[in-house]
C-alpha cells in the first residue's frame, strides 16, 4: 500500500533500480521503491531480510549501493542523481541504513537462536520437529506458532532476564581484597555495577562519556574507588577527578529530598512542640531550625549526610518512574501507586489507630450446604423402572427360603471329586491358567526394538497433533474453527503419510499387526468429536 | 485470666521461668509436669476443627524456598535449608495424600533473583526428586519476595478458576530485595485471588505480615524444629474458600483395562505419561484410557496430556469425605463422672488420667490419645460403627 501507514524516514528521488527510474523511501521497518509515477512498490525488503550493504568505490562514474539480503540474493541500487548529489544521496541512505539494520539483525537471528537453542536443549522436541516437519505433516510456521502459544510451558523461560531490586549493602558487598604489593582488588560483578549506575545515575553518564572512548572500563572502575567522591572523607576540593560534578549533583539532590514534606504528621518530629499555655512557659525561646546544615563541616555530619543520601538513592532506584540523571527528585506519576511523598494525601489518622492492637475479625467462611446427604454414601443410582414385589412376594419368599434350607440333604453323588475341585482352585488361584498376570507379560515381545522406537515416534507426532486439536474444543472463535479444520486435515496427513508406512512396514515383516491399534483408537475418538462438531455446526446454519 | 496467661506462657516457650513450670513432687520426679505439658499439646491440637465449612479440594500451590545467605546459619540442624528441605518432603508426600487432585510447585529464591525448581505438578515422586536434589544448592545473596512471587503468579493466573491458587513462602532471612514495590504486586495478586502464606523462620517481618493480610493467608515465625512441622502440615489441610461461585468440574473415571494377549481386540501400547522421558519406554497392555480422548495413563489422578481431562478415581475423591462429614468433637468430663467400667473403648486400657473423652451419640469412653487419633487419622468413630452393626 502507499506510505500513509508507516512513518517515511528518508525518500530520494532519482534512483534507478533494473535500469527504471524512481524514488527511493526508507520506511520504518522496510525499504521499498517505486518508479517515477507509480504509486505501487516494485521492491519492497523489510529491514530483517538484509544481510549486509555495499557501495561502490569513490571513482566509479556510477554511483551504487548494493543490499545483500540473508537468501543470498543481491539488490543493486543506482543513484543517479547528477554529480555530487547522487553521492551525497547515497551516503545519507548508507548512513541510515547503517543505524537502522543492526536493530532489525538482532531481532531476526535472536528468534532463530532461540528456536535452535530449544531443539537442541530438549531431544524430545526435536524428535518432533523431525517427525512432523521434516515428514511434511505440517509446516514448519504452524509447528513453531502452535509451540509459542502454549501459556504455561513457555510462559517461564528458564534464565530469562529479571528485573532485579537493587541491594541496600551492595557497596559494602565490594570487598577488596589485599593484593600483594600494596594494592587493592575489587571484585566488580555485573550485579555491583548494575547497581551503582541504578542508584547513581551521574556516575552511569560519566561511563557513557568516557567508555570506551576515553578510559577503558578497568581504568574508569580505578578512578571511581580511588576518588574522592567514593572515599570517605568527601573534601570538597575540586581536584581534576571525573566525578567533582558527581559530588556536587549528589549535594543538590540531597537538599531536595530533604526538602519534601515528611509523609506522617506523627513522625515529624520537626513540627512537634510541647503545648505550652503561653509564652514563658516552658518554651526555651525559638525552636532550633530543622536540620541544621550548619557552616562548620565536621566530618560526622558529611558521613550522616552520604548515608541518608545513599539510602535514599537506593529506595527511589526501586521506583519504576526514576528518571536519568538531570532531574530531581520523583516525578509524580498518576497512574503509580508509589506516589512521591510529598503529593501522597497522609490521612489524619490518630496516633492510637494500630492494626494489632484491634480485635482480630475472623474471616467469615462459606459454610457447607450438602443437601441430600445420603447420596453421598452411595454411588448414583440410575432411575431404572423397578420391579416392585409386594409385602406378601417377599414374606413368601422368605418362608420358602427356610423351608428349602430346613429340608436340604446333601447329595454327594452329584458332587465334584476332589482332584477336579483341586484343579479348579489351582486355576483359579494368581499365576493359574485362569488368571493371567496383569500387565506383567513384557509386551516388549509383541515387538522388536526398532518397531518400539519407531512406533514411540509415532506416538510422539501423534499425540502433539491431537493435543492441538483437542484443544480447539470448546470451539468459541472462528479462529479455532479454522485451526480445528487444520488439524483434522494434519491428522489425516499423518495417517495416511506414517502410520499406513509403518503398518505396509509391518506387514511386509509379518509382525502382529495389532501395534497401531491404538493409534487408530485414537484417530477415530478424534475424528468422531470432529464429525458430531460438523454436524451440530450445519444442523445450527441450516 | 492468669491461668490463661500462664498457658500463653508455655505455649510461647518463654525462656525465661520454665523453672516454674516444671514442678518437683515428693520424690524429686518431673513426671508429673512433663505429662501435664505433653497434655496441654494434645488437648491444643485438638482444638483446631474447622467445622462445616467449604473448602477449596482442587489446590494449585507453590511453595517459595529461600536460599539466601540467612539460610545457612545452623539453628536448625543440619543447616536451616537442609531442614527445610526434609520438611517439605514429608509436607508433599502429606499433601498429595489428603488433597490427590492438587498440584504443587517449587520456586527456590536467592541472590536477588527468583529460579524455578520444578513445575506445577501433581506427581509426588519428580518434587522429591528435585527437593533431594536441592540441598547442593549454594546459598548466597540476598532472597526476592517480589520477583519469586511474580514467577509463580505467571503460571498461577493461568489455572482455572474454580480451584484454589495458593502460594506458600519459606522465609530465612529479615530482607528482601525488590525490583519495585511489593504492594502494586499485592493488589495484583488480588486480582488474581491468590493467596500468600509466609512461615518465618528468623523474626516477624512487616512486609510479610502486609502480605499475608492483603491476600487472604496466615503469617506464623517458627520456635523450634517440631513447631515448623507443625505449621506446615497445617497447610495440608485445604484452606476455606471465600469466592461464593461454585463450578461443575469435568473429570474422567477412567476403569483400568486389563488386556490380554491373544484378545482380538487388545492394543499394545505406550503410556503417555513416560513417553516423553529419556530411558525406554515399554510397551504395555493394560492400563486407564482417558474416556475422552483414549490415551494411556499408568496412574492416576493424572491430567491427560492430550485432552486437559482430569483423570481421578472414585477413591481419591472419598478421600476428602472426611471434610464434607465432619466427626463432631467429643465432650470431656472427668474421671469421676464415669460409672460402671473404666476402661477405654478403643484401647482397652485402665483410664487413670483425669480427663477422658465421650462421643455425643454412642457415648462410649475414650482416653486422650484415642481420641486423638480418631479425629486426626480415623475420621469416625468406632463406638458409633460397632453399635450400628
Amino acid at each position: 500500500m502507499g506510505t500513509s501507514s508507516e512513518e517515511v524516514l528518508l525518500m530520494v528521488g532519482h534512483v534507478r533500480f533494473r535500469k527504471q527510474d524512481g524514488c527511493l523511501y526508507l520506511m520504518d521497518s522496510r525499504l521499498a521503491w517505486a518508479p517515477h509515477g507509480q504509486e505501487r512498490f516494485l521492491l519492497s525488503l523489510p529491514y530483517a531480510e538484509i544481510r549486509a550493504q555495499k557501495i561502490s568505490p569513490d571513482g566509479k562514474a556510477k554511483v551504487q549501493l548494493q543490499l545483500v539480503l540473508h537468501s543470498g540474493e543481491a539488490v543493486t541500487l543506482h543513484f543517479a542523481g547528477d554529480g555530487d548529489s547522487a553521492k551525497k544521496d547515497r551516503d545519507g541512505v548508507k548512513e541510515l541504513l547503517q543505524q537502522l539494520l543492526p536493530r532489525f539483525r538482532n531481532q531476526a537471528n535472536r528468534q532463530l537462536e532461540e528456536k535452535n537453542r530449544m531443539l537442541q536443549d530438549d531431544p524430545v522436541l526435536f524428535d518432533l520437529y523431525k517427525e512432523l516437519v521434516v515428514g511434511k505433516v505440517i509446516s514448519a510456521d504452524e509447528f513453531w506458532s502452535n509451540r509459542t502459544s502454549e501459556p504455561g510451558a513457555g510462559a517461564v523461560v528458564p534464565g530469562a532476564k529479571q528485573n532485579v531490586g537493587v541491594s541496600a549493602a551492595f557497596l559494602a558487598d565490594v570487598k577488596p581484597q589485599a593484593d600483594g604489593c600494596n594494592g587493592l582488588r575489587y571484585n566488580l560483578t555485573a550485579d555491583i555495577i548494575e547497581s551503582v549506575f541504578r542508584t547513581y545515575p551521574a556516575v552511569r553518564q560519566k561511563y557513557t562519556e568516557h567508555v570506551p572512548g576515553l578510559l577503558s572500563e578497568a581504568e574508569f572502575w580505578t578512578q571511581f574507588f580511588q576518588s574522592h567522591y567514593f572515599h570517605r572523607d568527601r573534601t570538597a576540593t575540586s581536584t581534576q577527578d571525573i566525578f567533582s560534578e558527581c559530588a556536587q549533583q549528589d549535594n543538590k539532590e540531597l537538599l531536595n529530598v530533604i526538602g519534601q514534606d515528611v509523609v506522617k504528621p506523627q513522625l515529624d518530629l520537626n513540627n512537634m512542640d510541647d503545648a505550652a499555655l503561653e509564652e514563658g512557659y516552658g518554651i526555651a525561646g525559638l525552636p532550633a531550625s530543622a536540620g541544621s546544615r550548619g557552616s562548620r563541616e565536621s566530618s560526622n555530619s558529611a558521613i550522616i549526610r552520604r548515608f541518608n543520601h545513599h539510602s535514599a538513592m537506593v529506595l527511589s532506584a526501586g521506583r519504576p518512574d526514576r528518571q536519568t540523571s538531570g532531574e530531581n527528585g520523583e516525578e509524580p506519576n498518576g497512574a503509580d501507586e508509589t506516589q512521591a511523598p510529598s503529593k501522597r494525601v497522609c490521612p489524619a489518622t490518630s496516633a492510637g489507630d494500630y492494626v494489632d492492637l484491634e480485635e482480630t475479625v475472623q474471616s467469615c467462611a462459606v459454610s457447607l450446604n450438602l443437601m441430600k446427604a445420603d447420596r453421598y454414601h452411595h454411588g448414583p443410582v440410575p432411575l431404572l423402572s423397578q420391579h416392585y414385589c409386594t409385602g406378601d412376594e417377599i414374606m413368601a419368599a422368605i418362608s420358602a427360603l427356610h423351608q428349602e434350607m430346613a429340608e436340604y440333604r446333601p447329595r454327594l453323588a452329584q458332587a465334584l471329586t476332589s482332584k477336579a475341585a483341586g484343579q479348579a482352585i489351582a486355576a483359579l488361584s494368581p499365576g493359574g491358567s485362569m488368571m493371567q498376570e496383569v500387565g506383567q507379560i513384557p509386551a516388549d515381545l509383541l515387538a522388536g526394538p526398532t518397531e518400539r522406537q519407531e512406533l514411540r515416534q509415532l506416538y510422539l507426532g501423534l499425540s502433539e497433533l491431537l493435543r492441538h486439536f483437542w484443544a480447539c474444543f470448546p470451539i468459541s472463535s472462528l479462529a479455532l474453527q479454522d485451526k480445528v479444520i487444520r488439524m483434522k486435515g494434519n491428522l489425516e496427513r499423518f495417517e495416511t503419510t506414517k502410520i499406513k508406512v509403518f503398518e505396509d512396514k509391518l506387514a511386509k515383516s509379518q509382525q502382529n499387526g495389532n501395534l497401531t491399534n491404538h493409534l487408530r483408537e485414537m484417530l477415530t475418538v478424534a475424528y468422531r468429536k470432529f464429525h458430531t462438531w460438523q454436524a451440530k455446526q450445519s444442523a445450527k446454519s441450516s | 485470666m492468669e491461668e490463661e496467661g500462664e498457658r500463653t506462657k508455655r505455649w510461647e516457650g518463654d525462656y525465661e521461668r520454665t523453672w516454674e513450670v516444671l514442678k518437683e513432687d515428693e520424690t524429686g520426679s518431673l513426671k508429673a509436669s512433663v505429662d501435664d505439658i505433653i497434655l496441654q499439646a494434645k488437648r491444643r491440637k485438638l482444638v483446631h476443627s474447622h467445622g462445616k465449612v467449604r473448602l477449596g479440594m482442587m489446590r494449585h500451590m507453590f511453595v517459595v524456598i529461600d536460599a539466601s545467605r540467612n539460610m545457612i546459619d545452623q539453628d536448625l540442624k543440619p543447616s536451616r535449608l537442609v531442614s527445610s528441605l526434609k520438611l517439605l518432603e514429608l509436607f508433599v508426600e502429606e499433601f498429595f495424600y489428603q488433597n490427590p487432585i492438587s498440584q504443587v510447585g517449587f520456586i527456590t529464591t536467592r541472590n536477588k533473583r527468583a529460579e524455578q525448581l520444578t513445575e506445577l505438578g501433581g506427581m509426588p515422586k519428580k518434587h522429591r526428586a528435585a527437593l533431594q536434589k536441592a540441598v547442593e544448592i549454594q546459598c548466597l545473596g540476598e532472597p526476592s519476595l517480589y520477583n519469586s512471587l511474580y514467577m509463580a503468579l505467571q503460571t498461577l493466573r493461568h489455572v482455572p478458576s474454580h480451584s484454589s491458587r495458593e502460594v506458600l513462602v519459606v522465609l530465612g532471612s529479615l530482607t528482601t530485595c525488590d525490583p519495585f514495590d511489593l504492594r502494586s504486586l499485592m493488589k495484583t495478586l488480588n486480582e488474581f485471588k491468590v493467596r500468600v502464606s509466609v512461615i518465618g523462620l528468623s523474626a516477624e517481618v512487616h512486609i510479610c505480615t502486609l502480605l499475608a493480610q492483603e491476600t487472604g493467608g496466615t503469617y506464623h515465625v517458627i520456635l523450634d524444629e517440631p513447631h515448623f512441622k507443625e505449621l506446615l502440615m497445617y497447610h495440608v489441610t485445604p484452606p476455606p474458600v471465600t469466592n461464593m461461585e461454585s463450578s461443575l468440574i469435568r473429570m474422567g473415571f477412567p476403569q483400568f483395562s486389563a488386556g490380554t494377549v491373544g484378545d482380538g481386540a487388545d492394543k499394545p501400547s505406550f503410556n503417555m505419561a513416560q513417553l516423553e522421558s529419556q530411558g525406554d519406554v515399554s510397551l504395555t497392555l493394560g492400563g486407564y484410557f482417558c474416556p475422552q480422548c483414549c490415551a494411556k495413563y499408568g496412574q492416576l489422578p493424572v491430567e491427560c496430556k492430550i485432552c486437559g481431562l482430569t483423570l481421578a478415581s472414585a477413591s481419591h475423591l472419598a478421600r476428602s469425605y472426611h471434610h464434607l462429614f465432619p466427626l463432631e468433637a467429643f465432650e470431656e468430663t472427668s474421671l469421676e463422672n464415669i460409672s460402671g467400667d473404666r476402661v477405654c473403648e478403643a484401647c482397652q486400657v485402665q483410664l487413670t488420667k483425669q480427663q477422658v473423652c465421650i462421643c455425643p451419640e454412642c457415648k462410649a469412653i475414650f482416653c486422650l490419645d484415642c481420641n486423638l487419633f480418631i479425629h486426626e487419622s480415623l475420621h469416625c468413630c468406632p463406638g458409633c460403627i460397632h453399635s450400628q452393626s
